[in-house]
C-alpha cells in the first residue's frame, strides 16, 4: 500500500483498476445463476459474520418495535381495565334504572344528577331536568334502589332535589309486614351516624326485627307508597317506655347516584311492586324478609318461654297464698298458663303482635 | 515497531469499526436510504491516503461485499465502487486535499457518484433514478459527509489530516 505522501502512479494501479473493472463488469453480465451462486458461496463463507451482525441488528431492532408495541397495547390495557370496573357499574346501575321505568306505573322524567364538589353535596342534589320536562316542587326522587329525595325548587332547565340526608326530610313509612308506622328521618345523632335514617314515632308495643325494610306509606301525599326507604340496622333509643326509634341503613344512596328518576305522575299508587323486582335488590329483599321471619320467631318463642315462666311465678305465688293460712287463701289446682305458639303471635306470619316487650334488635338470641 | 506500521494498524482498525457500524448500527438507525454510509467513508478515507490501485481494488472488494448482500444487480456496486475508490485516490492526488472540509466532499460527490453508476447500471427507470439522484442521494451523501468529519475529527492522528483550512 502507498500512501499519498510518496504516491506515485504506476503500471499496478492502471493492471488493478481494470482488472477490478473487469471482474465487475463479469459480474454484472454473467447469468444470474452464476451470479446467485457466488453471491451465495461468499455469505455463506468469509461475509458470514457481517451476515450475522446484519441479522443480531435486524433482531434487535424488531424486538424493539415489538417492545414498544407490547408496551403500548399493556399500557392501553391497563388504562382500559381502570376504568372497566366503573363502567360497569355504571352500565348496571342504568340497566337497574331501566327496569325501574319500565315498571313504574306513574309518569316520570329521567334525570342526570349534576354532582357537586362540595361536602354538602349529597344533601341537596342538582338535577338536569326542570319544568320545561315537567319536574315540579315536591316531586319524588327515586333509584334503582329506592328512595332519594324530593323536588326543592325547579327552574327552567334544572331542579334541586332535598335528598334523605337533609336535615329536613321526612317521610312517612310502615314496615314490610305492615306492623309498624312511623316517620323516616336523618340521623340527629352527630358525624358518626352521618349517612344513616331513623324510623321514628314506632309504638313501643311493634316490635320490628333486625333487617326489616321500610317503605313508604303514602300518608302526606308527597311520596306514593311502596318505595324502599331502608332497611332496619339497629335500635337508636327508646322514649319512655312509648315509642322508639330505629337505625335504618338506607337504600339508596345520593352520593353515588348519577342517573334518578323525578316521579311526575299521580302519587296515590303502590309503587312496590316496580322495586323488588331486580334480581339483586329482591335478593336482598327477601332476605331481608326471611330474616325478618325468622327473627320475629325467635323473639315470639323468647318471649311466650319467658311469659310461661312468669305465668308460672305468679301462680305459684298465687297459690302460695290461696293455701296459706296465715293469707286466709284455699289450696287450687289451677294449671300453669302454657307458652303459646309463637307463629300465632307473629304479625308477619298473621299472627296478632303481643304487647309484651320484644327481644331488642341485637340480642344474642339471633 | 515503527510508527509508520503502528498508524497502519489503527488505520486497519479504524475501517474495522466502521464496517461493523455499517452492519449493526445502520440496521437501527431507521430508514436505510438518508442513513450513512459507513462503508463508502472507509472506502473513501482509505483510498485518499493509499495509491489508485489499492483504491480500486478497494472499492472492488467493498462493493462485491455489498452486491452479496444487497439485492441488488450483482456486479453494479462493485464496479461503482471501483471507480470510485480509483477516483478517490486520483481526485487526492490532483486537489492536494489534505482540508477536512474538503474531505467530506469528497465523500459527498463520492456517494453521488456511486448512486449514479449503481442506479445507471442496475437499468433503474428514469422517474426512480430522478428521485433517487435528486432527492435520496443528497441526503445521504450529507448525512455521510457529517458523519465523515465526525471520524475525521475523532481519528484526525490516524488519518493525518491537517486542520489549518
Amino acid at each position: 500500500m502507498t500512501f499519498a505522501t510518496d504516491r506515485r502512479y504506476t503500471r499496478r494501479d492502471t493492471v488493478l483498476l481494470f482488472l477490478c473493472l473487469a471482474l465487475s463488469l463479469v459480474g454484472l453480465f454473467s447469468p444470474a445463476a452464476w451470479s446467485n451462486g457466488v453471491a451465495a458461496t461468499l455469505r455463506g463463507t468469509v461475509l458470514s459474520p457481517l451476515v450475522w451482525l446484519q441479522a443480531r441488528a435486524e433482531e434487535g431492532r424488531t424486538s424493539r418495535v415489538r417492545f414498544r408495541a407490547v408496551t403500548a397495547e399493556r399500557d392501553s390495557a391497563a388504562y382500559l381495565a381502570q376504568f372497566l370496573p366503573s363502567l360497569r357499574a355504571e352500565n348496571e346501575r342504568l340497566r337497574q334504572l331501566l327496569r325501574l321505568s319500565h315498571r313504574l306505573t306513574t309518569s316520570y322524567v329521567a334525570a342526570e344528577v349534576l354532582h357537586q364538589p362540595q361536602a354538602t353535596d349529597s344533601r341537596t342534589l342538582l338535577l338536569g331536568v326542570g319544568s320545561r320536562q315537567g319536574v315540579a316542587p315536591f316531586n319524588p326522587v327515586v333509584a334503582p334502589e329506592g328512595l332519594i329525595g324530593v323536588i326543592l325548587s325547579v327552574s327552567r332547565t334544572s331542579s334541586i332535589a332535598m335528598s334523605w340526608a337533609h336535615p329536613e326530610f321526612r317521610v312517612s313509612a310502615f314496615t314490610i309486614g305492615g306492623n309498624a308506622f312511623g316517620v323516616v328521618a336523618p340521623s340527629i345523632e352527630g358525624r358518626n351516624n352521618e349517612g344513616a335514617l331513623e324510623f321514628r314515632g314506632v309504638p313501643y308495643r311493634d316490635s320490628v326485627p333486625l333487617g326489616t325494610l321500610v317503605l313508604s306509606s303514602g300518608l302526606g301525599g308527597v311520596f306514593p307508597k311502596g318505595i324502599p326507604v331502608g332497611t332496619v340496622i339497629g335500635t337508636v333509643r327508646e322514649e319512655a317506655g312509648w315509642e322508639r326509634v330505629y337505625r335504618l341503613r338506607p337504600a339508596a344512596n345520593p352520593g353515588s347516584a348519577a342517573h334518578v328518576l323525578v316521579l311526575i305522575g299521580s302519587r296515590g299508587g303502590d309503587l312496590a311492586a316496580a322495586f323488588p323486582s331486580d334480581s339483586l335488590l329482591e335478593a336482598i329483599r327477601l332476605d331481608s324478609i326471611a330474616r325478618a321471619r325468622r327473627v320475629d320467631s325467635v323473639a315470639q318463642a323468647v318471649k311466650a318461654a319467658t311469659q310461661a315462666a312468669r305465668a308460672a311465678r305468679a301462680a305459684r305465688r298465687d297459690s302460695l297464698a290461696r293455701t296459706s293460712p296465715i293469707l286466709g287463701g284455699t289450696p287450687t289446682q289451677q294449671p300453669a298458663v302454657q307458652p303459646r305458639d309463637s307463629s300465632r303471635t307473629s304479625p308477619i306470619l298473621g299472627g296478632t303482635p303481643t304487647e309484651q316487650p320484644a327481644v331488642q334488635p341485637g340480642d344474642s338470641s339471633r | 515497531m515503527s510508527s509508520r506500521r503502528v498508524t497502519r494498524i489503527q488505520l486497519a482498525l479504524v475501517l474495522l469499526l466502521l464496517l461493523v457500524l455499517q452492519f449493526y448500527l445502520r440496521p437501527r438507525l431507521g430508514n436505510a436510504r438518508v442513513s450513512p454510509d459507513f462503508l463508502l467513508i472507509g472506502l473513501m478515507l482509505f483510498a485518499m491516503r493509499s495509491g489508485a490501485g489499492a483504491g480500486a481494488l478497494a472499492g472492488f472488494l467493498v462493493g462485491l461485499i455489498e452486491d452479496t448482500l444487497t439485492p441488488a444487480r450483482f456486479g453494479a456496486a462493485a464496479l461503482a465502487h471501483t471507480v470510485v475508490g480509483y477516483l478517490a485516490a486520483w481526485g487526492r492526488a490532483v486537489f492536494f486535499a489534505d482540508n477536512m472540509l474538503v474531505n467530506a466532499a469528497f465523500v459527498a460527490v463520492g456517494l453521488w457518484v456511486r448512486d449514479v453508476i449503481v442506479l445507471l447500471a442496475s437499468d433503474t427507470d428514469h422517474r426512480q433514478l430522478l428521485t433517487e439522484l435528486t432527492f435520496y442521494s443528497p441526503i445521504q451523501a450529507l448525512t455521510t459527509a457529517a458523519f465523515a468529519l465526525v471520524v475525521l475529527m475523532t481519528f484526525r492522528a490516524v488519518f493525518s489530516v491537517r486542520l489549518d483550512a
